[in-house]
């Protein structure tokens, strides 16, 4: 069935059914009632490429993350598509593989079959290219910072507060030989919980020492294998690793126990994310969690704004462009679980 | 007569429908202003409605025990609800909850769009996951309400806690932030009970209590900001009754809500109770029912200004014939006795606490010089 037929059945004009699709509000409740009533009997779905003719609009987004196997990026892109569904919007998802050349072609592809605005993830976009991508007047907004641009509307979240909060907990503790497993990406990130961990060593009055700093590959593989090293390598191995991924975490505990050593008697393990393995490990993950459902929720929100704000003020293009970027600041939580050896039940239950 | 103006919103009266479940969506809303609400407040609006826990609820005769009582619709599907809440007319309140100050001014921009008629922030949920409600930090509370009023024009009220040491320092830092008012207060941390035979909480998990448990820290907290902020205040906190509305407002809320009630009692609850407040203010040749704003604060006093007090009980209106000895067994001081049919209160012994005049059935006894 086609708009024209729906039309018909219902007794009504083609723009009346048109008003109802598109502005709902503008048409009376009875007559909005009776046309909802004959759709949902006809089961009749409007053609969408059709209408992004129509309003200049293809209804879709694209959504570029670092990579798809990595679970916790798919839970952002859970939360794009949920609230892009909800605006009746398909997403591309584009996986970069961790490659900056791949994120070019990606996003190239993207504004050439153009989609309405774009969601870049941890992006990695040097300054030519975030320039470039300015010039095509695409609606495009970060979850994570970015390093060559912070004036777009964005999404972060604060993992310098949550790494430091890791590492008092683990200082809490009462580990003496705390050492860091930094993942490759994403880079901005790493650097603010790098700093974050450094900050409240200083300021408990610790030494920080470099060797205990290891920059590993964001993996299992890559936990297991700097794990490994630190084990075999160090003069005095840690009692405690603060891992900047879950997965690091997981790799790590997996060198650990293969050792011969018991997490997290001999060594304490923290991760970070709150991977939902975390609590079904053994011992459960001591974890800082991030809200990535809500950055991808929150990033769609902004994306949707910016694109509203630009079609509706077609003529003002400068004036959206003019105001400040809109950021949404989220914030980590620290779960204490089993894996760092801390007393008490306090941590847990609250 | 009990037509309110709270925070420049005209309302016919001053009972105003709490957040919770029974204002889930746009039409338990109309209901509720359908039944004489003054006004109504959503249930909590969150940034993502995914559910770590779903919401549980356990009650007994005086109260409930609730975890996880949020909106399941994204904000995106408020705009519908809000436009449903208010096609029959009517001031509707968005309560929304979130962790950071942008997260909430990004929410209630949204819903002051949507036609919102105040935004009340939700900062004060015991059952949410830490052991300190955000609502017990002033500072927290400052930020917070200062990145939402600066984002909309409506105005902003912060829904305030028992849990936290200082409820005068948190409203007073509301104020500052540039909150219109304060409602007070939320559901307090508590365990309604435990079943003896399965060894089990009436809840898995800690909750937030409402209902007549509360109500006593309810009114102290409604007076205490009232004393002390010079802020609009919106009481809550077990009211069941008109008498009970009386007293929230008598100790200097300018308007009430209810919520437990009408989630116990259904959403008649609203119409009873606002009947009995015409009947109350008519009763007592009120013009206005804001008359008896803060009328009892007169009679709350500090330490330093009570004033010498009457001291010893007297006996009113001999001989007793009451047959029972509960003012002899309550005298901690051993001052009553009772001989045949009269009561005897030695003068020496009796330190004037006052306890006998509130557990007598018959009223005989009463402070005196």
């Amino acid at each position: 069935m086609n708009i024209k037929q729906i039309a018909k059945a219902a007794g009504v004009s083609v723009a009346t059914v048109s008003r109802v699709l598109n502005h709902p509000e503008s048409v009376a409740e009875a007559t909005r009632e009776r046309i909802l009533k004959t759709i949902e009997e006809e089961e009749y779905t409007p053609n969408w490429f059709a209408r992004g003719l129509n309003f200049n609009r293809t209804k879709t987004i694209g959504l570029l993350i670092p990579y798809n196997l990595n679970s916790t990026y798919m839970e952002v892109a859970n939360g794009v598509e949920e609230v892009a569904r909800q605006k009746g919007y398909i997403t591309f998802i584009c996986s970069m593989e961790n490659d900056p050349q791949m994120e070019k072609e990606y996003i190239d592809q993207l504004i050439m079959r153009k989609v309405d605005g774009l969601i870049l993830l941890f992006s990695s976009m040097d300054e030519e290219y975030a320039q470039w991508i300015e010039t095509k007047k695409v609606p495009a907004i970060l979850i994570g910072e970015c390093k060559t641009r912070d004036n777009w509307d964005s999404v972060n979240v604060d993992c310098r507060a949550g790494a430091a909060e890791m590492t008092a907990h683990l200082v809490e503790c009462g580990h003496e030989n705390i050492a860091m497993l930094v993942g490759s990406d994403p880079e901005p990130e790493m650097d603010s919980m790098l700093q974050g961990y450094k900050n409240i060593l200083k300021a408990n009055g610790r030494r920080v020492d470099e060797k205990l700093i290891m920059n590993v590959e964001n993996s299992i593989e890559g936990g297991y294998i700097g794990m490994k090293k630190m084990i075999g390598k160090l003069p005095k191995r840690p009692d405690a690793v603060f891992a900047s991924s879950d997965e690091i975490a997981y790799g790590a505990i997996d060198a650990i126990k293969e050792t011969g050593l018991r997490v997290p008697e001999d060594i304490a393990v923290a991760g970070f994310g709150n991977d939902r393995m975390s609590a079904l490990m053994e011992p459960k993950v001591t974890t800082v969690e991030l809200p990535y459902r809500k950055m991808g929720i929150y990033g769609a929100r902004v994306l949707f704004d910016l694109i509203e704000e630009k079609h509706s003020s077609r003529k003002e293009d400068d004036n959206v462009e003019k105001r400040p970027p809109r950021k949404i600041e989220l914030q980590t939580k620290l779960r204490v679980r089993k894996s760092c050896g801390h007393q008490g039940r306090i941590g847990e239950m609250f | 007569m009990l037509k309110t103006d709270f925070l420049g919103m005209k309302m016919p009266n001053p009972i105003i429908v709490a957040a919770g479940p029974w204002n889930r969506d746009g039409l338990g809303l109309k209901e509720s202003l359908q039944a004489g609400a003054g006004a109504v407040v959503t249930e909590s609006i969150v940034s993502d409605t995914t559910l770590d826990v779903r919401p549980y609820i356990s009650c007994d005769g005086k109260g409930a025990q609730n975890i996880r009582l949020y909106s399941d619709i994204q904000i995106e599907g408020w705009e519908r609800e809000l436009a449903i809440a208010k096609s029959g007319g009517g001031i509707v309140i968005a309560s929304i909850s979130a962790q950071t100050p942008s997260e909430l001014a990004y929410l209630a921009s949204k819903l002051e769009r949507f036609g919102a008629d105040a935004i009340e922030l939700s900062v004060s949920n015991p059952a949410a996951e830490s052991l300190e409600v955000v609502a017990s930090h002033a500072d927290t509370i400052f930020e917070m309400t200062k990145e939402v009023v600066s984002t909309v024009r409506i105005p902003v009220i912060v829904k305030l806690s028992q849990n936290t040491t200082n409820i005068s320092k948190v409203a007073m830092a509301a104020k500052a932030a540039g909150a219109a008012g304060v409602t007070a207060i939320n559901t307090v941390r508590g365990i309604l009970g435990v079943d003896l035979e399965t060894a089990t909480p009436s809840l898995s998990t800690y909750g937030g209590i409402s209902g007549e448990y509360i109500r006593p820290l309810g009114l102290a907290s409604v007076a205490a900001i009232a004393q002390t902020a010079d802020i609009p205040i919106c009481g809550v906190g077990g009211i069941r009754t008109a008498e009970n509305a009386v007293e929230y407002m008598m100790l200097g809320a300018s308007a009430v809500q209810l919520g437990t009630t009408v989630m116990l009692e259904g959403k008649e609850a609203i119409r009873k109770i606002v009947q009995e407040l015409e009947v109350w203010g008519q009763n007592h040749n009120l013009k206005n029912i804001s008359d008896i704003k803060g009328k009892a604060l007169e009679n709350l006093k500090s330490f330093d200004e009570m004033k010498f007090q009457p001291q010893v009980s007297r006996v009113n209106g001999t001989p007793c014939g009451e047959n029972c000895e509960l003012c002899m067994s309550a005298c901690m001081y051993r001052a009553i006795r009772k001989e045949k049919d009269t009561i005897k209160v030695n003068r020496s012994k009796c330190t004037g606490c006052g306890l006998c005049t509130f557990i007598c059935p018959a009223k005989k006894l009463k402070l005196s010089f």
